[in-house]
């Protein structure tokens, strides 16, 4: 691939950057200025269908890193000598790191791909343009709609899915390994975490949560070429947003633990 | 139609084939504009128009507007719901409409017909400006589409229904729902109100029985019913119609057709129909724009069209193989 040709793959990459920025930066202010409420109705269906689509799938996988959590967290701890600290490992693993990224990627295969073949199926069967000659400005319909439903109901489903996780590595840990008793496992888990660990946990989440819709709502919003065309911006948005989990999973933990006096990561 | 081939037909670039202008004015014009060549033939002056179209036809062979014709007759109506001046639009090197000058007759059935891939979907879009012309203007009730603001040009949205190829019916919501989504998002109105025109307005299209179908349970022709009585919902001042025909077998096209002539005396207003079927044209049309490579070759009413000598316009209304129009 000769330079003109890389230059002309980055210019060409750069432009849809800013096309990206500019169109979820549309979304994000039709719901900070509160013009969505306009239609607060769509805005409560596609939080029911957050609920009833992606809540127990959400849950079912940050249940199994949790139990996966737990199990490396007492075989480790038991190699090293130290099996009442695997609370300490299950602690971090659930909440600071792994359980996050569970959360972001099943929110890009499940969530995500769903909202840019909705929206992809209704930009080719003509019911985008429908939306705009009906006088409704479509972005707002579309995509702060969606934005506002995952605000309203996301940070209760991971949280539900932070407690879910903590179950799961509680039952890996003291009913399967049973190397450590339950009061002991709970005063190591518990001492290694606090409030405002789930806090930046939760504000993690929801950035990565917050991404993966607005990335998902402009693949989904510009397909163009048919039924290959809504695959094409499936399979793009998908890599852009495990791309953008993995970047908000890593500032996260710098920015949010990266200095914490009971576990400074940075040294 | 005109007996003078208009200068504007071709190009720049294309004139210095054009032979030796016929007046010093346009010597002088400094436009580039295509002027027939010199009469040489006494009996000249006595041809037709369609005549001299053909014999330019025949001395231009690469002119891809030697067909058409840039005078427009008179509509009939007082005023032009929509017109079209000067637009060119193209996507990437594809010159969609090349110069288009259009006018929709307020009050009327006005067909838009033309070949596959001349623009008539460009066309609506235009109208509703879900496109934006790269030159020239579109003007709805005198208002320049290009030139509004977002919210002005939802509001002028709201003047318009529009029915798409499939419907566009949206998934998510049943026959009953789709129909009233207007009325609830641009009215006050209760659902009691709200029910009595959505039963209505599906009453007229056949479809009172089938509120609680989901558009995936619809066939085609039940679909495109279904969006026609979404369009009417609002009681636009203009209704579009993005091939209504396209899909549906000849029995339904003619039921379909019948049903826009029926709601149109009803209930009146300017409706565009975008199609390239001839019976359907036959059937309902009171105006008609021929639409050739970007531009009409002509419009005028549909009787008169019918009765049109040109060669063109003949061999498209007729759909007969031989004549000007190939594959190309």
């Amino acid at each position: 691939m000769g330079i003109a040709r890389i230059r002309f793959k980055f210019e060409e990459w750069l432009d849809a950057f800013g096309r990206l920025v500019k169109f979820s930066g549309e979304i994000v202010r039709g719901v900070y200025f509160g013009r969505v409420i306009t239609f607060f109705g769509e805005a409560l269906r596609q939080s029911g269908v957050l609920i009833i689509g992606s809540a127990v799938v959400l849950w079912t996988m940050m249940f199994f890193i949790g139990l996966q959590c737990g199990i490396e967290g007492a075989y480790l701890n038991r190699a090293l000598g130290s099996p009442a600290y695997a609370g300490l490992f299950t602690a971090w693993c659930d909440l600071r790191e792994v359980a996050p990224y569970a959360f972001g990627w099943m929110m890009s295969a499940k969530v995500g791909t769903g909202i840019v073949a909705e929206l992809g199926s209704m930009r080719i069967n003509d019911e985008i343009d429908a939306l705009e000659v009906m006088g409704i400005d479509s972005v707002l319909f579309l995509g702060a709609t969606r934005l506002l439903a995952a605000w309203m109901v996301l940070p209760f489903v991971y949280i539900a899915g932070i407690g879910g996780s903590f179950f799961a590595s509680y039952f890996a840990v003291v009913q399967q390994v049973a190397d450590v008793s339950s009061g002991g496992y709970a005063l190591i888990f518990w001492l290694f975490q606090n409030p405002p660990d789930l806090l930046f946990s939760l504000i993690k989440a929801m950035f990565m949560a917050t991404g993966v819709v607005l990335v998902a709502c402009y693949y989904g919003y510009h397909v163009t070429g048919g039924p290959v065309g809504v695959g094409v911006a499936t399979a793009k948005s998908m890599v852009a947003n495990i791309a953008i989990v993995h970047l908000v999973a890593m500032m996260g933990t710098v920015v949010f633990w990266g200095t914490n006096p009971r576990a400074p990561i940075g040294g | 139609m005109s007996d003078d081939k208009s200068n504007n037909d071709v190009p720049a670039g294309d004139d210095q084939d054009a032979g030796e202008p016929e007046s010093a004015e346009d010597t002088t014009s400094g436009k580039a504009e295509f002027v027939l060549p010199p009469v040489a033939d006494r009996d000249a002056s006595r041809m037709t128009s369609a005549e001299r179209l053909a014999k330019h036809a025949a001395e231009q062979p690469d002119d891809p507007y030697a067909w058409h014709s840039d005078t427009p007759r008179a509509h009939g109506a007082e005023r032009s719901a929509i017109e079209f001046i000067n637009v060119h639009k193209a996507f990437g090197r594809n010159k969609v409409l090349n110069g288009l000058d259009l006018e929709i007759p307020e009050g009327q059935i006005s067909m838009i017909l033309g070949p596959s891939g001349t623009g008539k979907s460009v066309c609506i879009k235009h109208m509703v400006g879900l496109l934006y012309p790269d030159q020239g203007d579109v003007l709805v009730q005198g208002e320049s589409v290009p030139g509004m603001v977002d919210d002005r040009l939802f509001e002028v949205r709201k003047k318009f229904g529009v029915l798409f190829q499939d419907g566009a019916l949206f998934g998510s919501m049943n026959l009953y729902d789709n129909v009233a989504f207007p009325l609830r998002q641009h009215t006050d109105m209760g659902e009691g109100d709200i029910a009595e025109i959505v039963n209505r307005r599906l009453g007229e299209v056949g479809l009172a029985s089938d509120g609680e179908k989901m558009p995936n349970e619809l066939s085609g022709g039940m679909r495109k019913r279904a969006g026609f009585a979404r369009a009417l919902v609002l009681d636009p001042d203009i209704v579009l119609f993005d091939e209504p025909d396209s899909g549906l077998d000849p029995v339904r096209t003619a039921l379909l057709c019948e049903l826009i002539r029926e709601i149109h005396e009803e209930n009146g207003g300017s409706y565009v129909v975008i199609t390239h079927d001839i019976l359907s044209a036959r059937r309902v049309a009171e105006h008609i724009s021929l639409l050739w490579k970007g531009r009409i070759v002509d419009a005028g009413p549909a009787t008169e069209l019918f009765a049109s000598e040109n060669p063109f316009v003949k061999q498209f209304l007729s759909g007969e193989a031989a004549g000007p129009l190939g594959m190309e």
